[in-house]
């Protein structure tokens, strides 16, 4: 017992002793008293008996006149040794006889006084008388001192003493054994308190004191100890769970997609509930079954024997789940006793309890949680609480994921649509840009072509030398026509007009190689680097049908893209060949390889993005998705294969064409009409006036020029007023001011039958899209083909 | 053994007391011998217990008898004079010869008649009389109670066996102050 015991204990012996000792001082103290009070009148009726004892014997003595044995009558006081005198008087009241011998006579009264006893002079004195029958014989004094009395007082006193030590003694052994019965469990009961305070230990219990009282006392506090540790455990459990349903909320938080979801709730569940199997299956509620969506990483095991697969379906019919669907928790306690399929298959492999919690959205039912206990009746209600809590966590969780999978769509739809938008409208300015220039490069190249092909046909004296380097030009010509073309097809958005030809794989091929030698020759010979170009053509290609100038273009661009690849030199490889390609198609492959740096994957997948370089300021972005719309424009393949640091090949599929399309060059044979014309020329440029004018006129046509739409129409009404109406007119649709719809426009007024010819620097466009002015009879693009404009004039003038 | 019950009967107290007082008076100044000696044989009749069938009335009286010579003259009828013992009167009886003494308690014999002693005893023989004598050694011949002088005071001498023999009964208070002799004496009730 610690120090605090002694107090109670001390209390407890005290009050007991305190007890005891006052009663018995009480009970002595009225002894005493009593005996006080009686003292003298049992003393007087001692001494009486004894006077009276005397008297009797001495009968005879007086009698027969006998004083020696009156004395020795006397003498029989010695017995008593508080007895101090006594003397015999004779009928006459004359001293007879004394005790003790030797005592004067003057010590005893003279004669005789009345008889009876009193307490005088601090003595006990009595009168006795001596009788023979009624025969007064004479009179017995009798003297006692009161020691008898003290005797008696100090024996009192002493065993008073005595008894209170020896009942202290008793007292203190007695209550020292009883307080026990009393402190100890009370004491007890203190160091159970602190030890439960202390250690937060309820499982503590005092032991019954024995006692009625004492073991109510402790009965109230194991019950009140019983009861705290029964609220602790549910508190405990309470937020063991709620610490549970916390991790298993964050954990579900961190996590987006079901599968992961429901794997990490039901991996936690078997850990910490912990249940020995659990599902999550999805309610498909047309086909009235669930679908196992996620069996807990534990649960695997029993996968197999219980036939649940992930993604295998389980019917709902009417057994618990029927219930659980409609959004109740449904716990059954022993599935035994449960009839249905599902139910008796867990059983059957010793999962006697089962908890359905529905997974709730929105007030509809889009899954269940299984848990199940291999021991009936495992589930508390508690747990029961828990799961249907978990649940409700775990659908939230589930419908955030949801919702943030559609969110997370609907952003990359919208960054999508944006990117889409902006793209759009940077091809928009960009195609605006690309058509101003193309008009103004068509413009200035018309007299170029236009004069090329009036030398090659008007000149039959050229050398040989001479007429090679006018087709050159007129290739030249042809090609910068068709890139201007394209320039414009930045912004548009449908399928370009193609025109097909035969093409010769091996002859683009070689001509690209040659066009882009200053590239992967000159410049980086001028920085000490070498790149070697292989080229491995194969032999008897068969033709494919495609725009020869876009596939240059694409080669062009892929040789260029090589040697920015290898600033350090490398080699090059530009290679043909059929392959075989799918259902036995034949293909014709173009592959340009080099050894350069090659490309990271997110480089190598976001590489035909439009406007996505890694050349920084000096790549537009355009170069590869310009060849993948060339590649889709043919219908063909596109295969990069590339790895970081070790090159890259780009592969280029066409399939092969038998059948030979109808080829524009056709028109090439087209010979001058064979009538003098007057046409009347309206144009804005010129030097396109003064080509146009000379090769006209070189054919036999009778050409006026005016400058401007309003000078055209004026020279036209003119004409008309002279009489000379001009019988073709060809104009230039952008002009300032009036433009050649409003000259077509008051042409065809004055005179609805004259033919127009409008010519146009976006003049496929126009016919591209259905969108011939009014008034016009002929588009013509620029630069105008001089056969071009003879089929037209044959064509309209005929 | 009863006592006789007639001793806790009324006696007139006042009047022994004044024999008594009058023979102590008396002896102050002279005390006479026979008026001690008569006192004595009184107070013998209050210490001796007779058998129950002593008396023939309750009424009878309760005589002492002198034989031969009377010493007492007058005083002995002074002492018993009005006194009764348990309803029975006091007599004095005086006889001359022991043949005639009948109905009689208490003889006393006087030393003048030391030849009558021997006579008076065998006479009374088988009787309950208490014999008294104050003739010298007359006790240790066959006399209950001898008086001798000792000292100026008259003595006690008594023969137990005698008085057995008589078949009477004599008070232990009587025995103490008195010399016992002859048969079983009884302890001494003092000293």
């Amino acid at each position: 017992m610690t120090s605090q015991a002694t107090p109670i204990r001390r209390k407890l012996m005290q009050m007991t002793l305190l007890t005891s000792g006052v009663v018995l001082l009480f009970t002595t103290a009225s002894f005493f008293a009593y005996e006080i009070l009686t003292f003298s009148q049992s003393t007087m009726r001692q001494l009486r008996t004894l006077g009276q004892a005397i008297a009797t014997n001495s009968t005879a003595a007086l009698a027969f006149d006998n004083a020696d044995d009156a004395q020795s009558v006397l003498a029989a006081f010695k017995a008593e040794p508080h007895v101090v005198g006594a003397a015999l008087y004779d009928n006459t009241g004359a001293l007879f006889a004394t005790y003790p011998e030797g005592l004067s006579r003057n010590a005893f009264p003279v004669s005789p006084e009345t008889v009876g006893y009193r307490i005088e002079d601090s003595h006990l004195i009595g009168f006795e008388p001596v009788m023979q029958g009624h025969r007064h014989l004479g009179t017995l004094f009798v003297r006692s001192d009161l020691g008898a009395f003290y005797d008696r007082l100090e024996l009192y006193g002493l065993i008073s003493a005595l008894v209170i030590a020896l009942s202290a003694l008793m007292a203190y052994a007695i209550s020292s054994r009883l307080q026990r019965q009393l402190s100890g469990p009370i004491l007890g009961l203190a160091a159970a308190a602190k030890a439960v305070s202390d250690h937060q230990d309820y499982a503590v219990r005092v032991p019954p004191a024995g006692s009625y009282e004492l073991d109510l006392l402790t009965d109230a506090f194991n019950h009140m100890l019983t009861e705290i540790q029964g609220t602790e455990g549910r508190l405990r459990a309470q937020l063991s769970r709620l610490s549970l349903l916390q991790n298993i909320t964050r954990a579900t938080g961190d996590r987006q997609d079901l599968q992961s979801i429901f794997r990490v709730v039901l991996g936690t569940l078997e850990h910490s509930l912990p249940i020995d199997f659990g599902c999550v299956c999805l309610y498909n509620a047309a086909a009235e079954s669930l679908a196992v969506s996620t069996i807990g990483p534990a649960s695997q095991k029993y996968c197999n024997e219980l036939a649940l697969l992930e993604q295998s379906t389980v019917p709902i019919d009417q057994n618990g789940l029927s219930h659980c669907v409609k959004g109740d928790l449904v716990y059954e306690p022993d599935a035994r006793r449960i009839e249905y399929p599902f139910p008796q298959r867990l059983a059957s492999r010793g999962f006697f309890s089962l908890v359905f919690a529905p997974l709730i959205v929105e007030n509809k039912v889009f899954g269940v949680l299984i848990a199940a206990r291999r021991a009936a009746e495992a589930f508390t209600s508690p747990d029961c609480e828990f799961l249907k809590q978990l649940s409700e966590h775990v659908a939230l969780a589930t419908h955030q994921s949801q919702l943030y999978s559609a969110l997370q769509q609907a952003y990359d739809d919208l960054r999508q649509t944006q990117h889409t938008v902006m793209q759009q409208e940077r091809l928009r300015a960009l195609g605006q840009m690309a058509s101003g220039i193309a008009h103004d490069i068509n413009n200035a190249i018309s007299p170029v072509s236009l004069y090329t092909d009036t030398l090659l046909e008007r000149e039959p004296n050229l050398s040989e030398r001479a007429r090679s380097y006018l087709i050159t030009i007129r290739r030249a010509i042809e090609d910068v026509a068709g890139t201007v073309a394209r320039m414009r097809e930045f912004y548009r958005q449908r399928e370009p007009q193609l025109t097909l030809a035969r093409i010769d794989v091996n002859a683009v091929t070689e001509q690209v190689a040659q066009l882009t030698r200053p590239r992967w020759c000159d410049l980086p010979q001028q920085k000490g680097h070498v790149i070697e170009l292989a080229m491995q053509f194969g032999e008897d290609l068969p033709q494919i049908m495609g725009a020869e100038g876009e596939i240059r273009d694409a080669l062009t661009n892929l040789v260029f893209n090589a040697v920015d690849a290898m600033p350090e030199g490398g080699s090059l490889t530009l290679r043909t060949r059929v392959a075989a390609g799918a259902d036995d198609r034949q293909s014709v492959q173009i592959e340009v390889i080099d050894s350069g740096v090659g490309m990271s994957e997110d480089t190598r997948r976001r590489c035909l993005e439009p406007f996505f370089t890694t050349k920084g300021e000096r790549g537009t972005g355009l170069g590869l998705a310009m060849v993948y719309g060339m590649i889709q424009r043919h219908s063909a393949e596109l295969e990069i294969d590339s790895t970081a640091g070790s090159g890259t090949t780009v592969r280029l599929s066409f399939p092969v064409y038998n059948q030979a399309a109808a080829s524009p060059a056709d028109v090439a044979g087209a010979r001058p009409i064979d009538r003098r014309l007057r046409i009347l020329l309206v144009d804005d440029d010129p030097l396109l006036i003064k080509a146009l004018q000379d090769t006209l006129e070189e054919d036999g046509h009778l050409v006026t020029a005016t400058n401007g739409g309003q000078a055209g129409i004026d020279a036209f009404t003119a004409a008309q007023r002279t009489g000379g109406a001009f019988q073709v007119v060809i104009t230039d649709l952008g002009m300032p001011h009036v433009d050649g719809r409003k000259v077509a426009a008051a042409i065809k007024g004055l005179s609805p039958g004259t033919p127009i010819i409008m010519l146009t620097g976006w003049g496929q466009r126009l016919q591209a899209e259905g969108d011939i002015p009014p008034h016009v009879d002929k588009v013509l693009n620029k630069p105008p083909r001089l056969q071009q404009l003879r089929a037209a004039l044959v064509e309209l003038a005929a | 053994m009863a006592r006789l019950s007639a001793l806790r009967r009324s006696v007139c107290w006042r009047l022994a007391t004044l024999a008594f007082a009058c023979s102590v008076a008396c002896a102050a100044t002279a005390p006479s011998e026979y008026q001690v000696k008569a006192v004595f044989l009184f107070n013998f009749a209050h210490f001796v217990s007779w058998p129950v069938d002593t008396f023939r009335r309750p009424d009878a009286p309760f005589v002492i008898g002198v034989l031969g010579t009377d010493p007492f003259g007058s005083t002995l009828d002074d002492v018993v004079r009005g006194e009764t013992i348990d309803h029975h009167p006091f007599v004095v009886k005086r006889f001359q010869d022991a043949r005639e003494v009948a109905d009689c308690n208490i003889l006393f014999i006087g030393r003048t008649e030391p030849v009558r002693v021997d006579e008076a005893l065998a006479a009374l023989k088988g009787r309950s009389v208490l014999t008294v004598s104050d003739a010298d050694g007359s006790e240790h011949r066959g006399v209950m109670i001898g008086l001798f002088t000792e000292n100026n005071r008259v003595r006690l001498r008594i023969d137990l066996a005698a008085a057995k023999a008589a078949n009477l009964t004599i008070s232990s208070n009587l025995l103490r102050p008195a010399e016992i002799i002859g048969g079983n004496a009884p302890p001494e009730t003092a000293q």
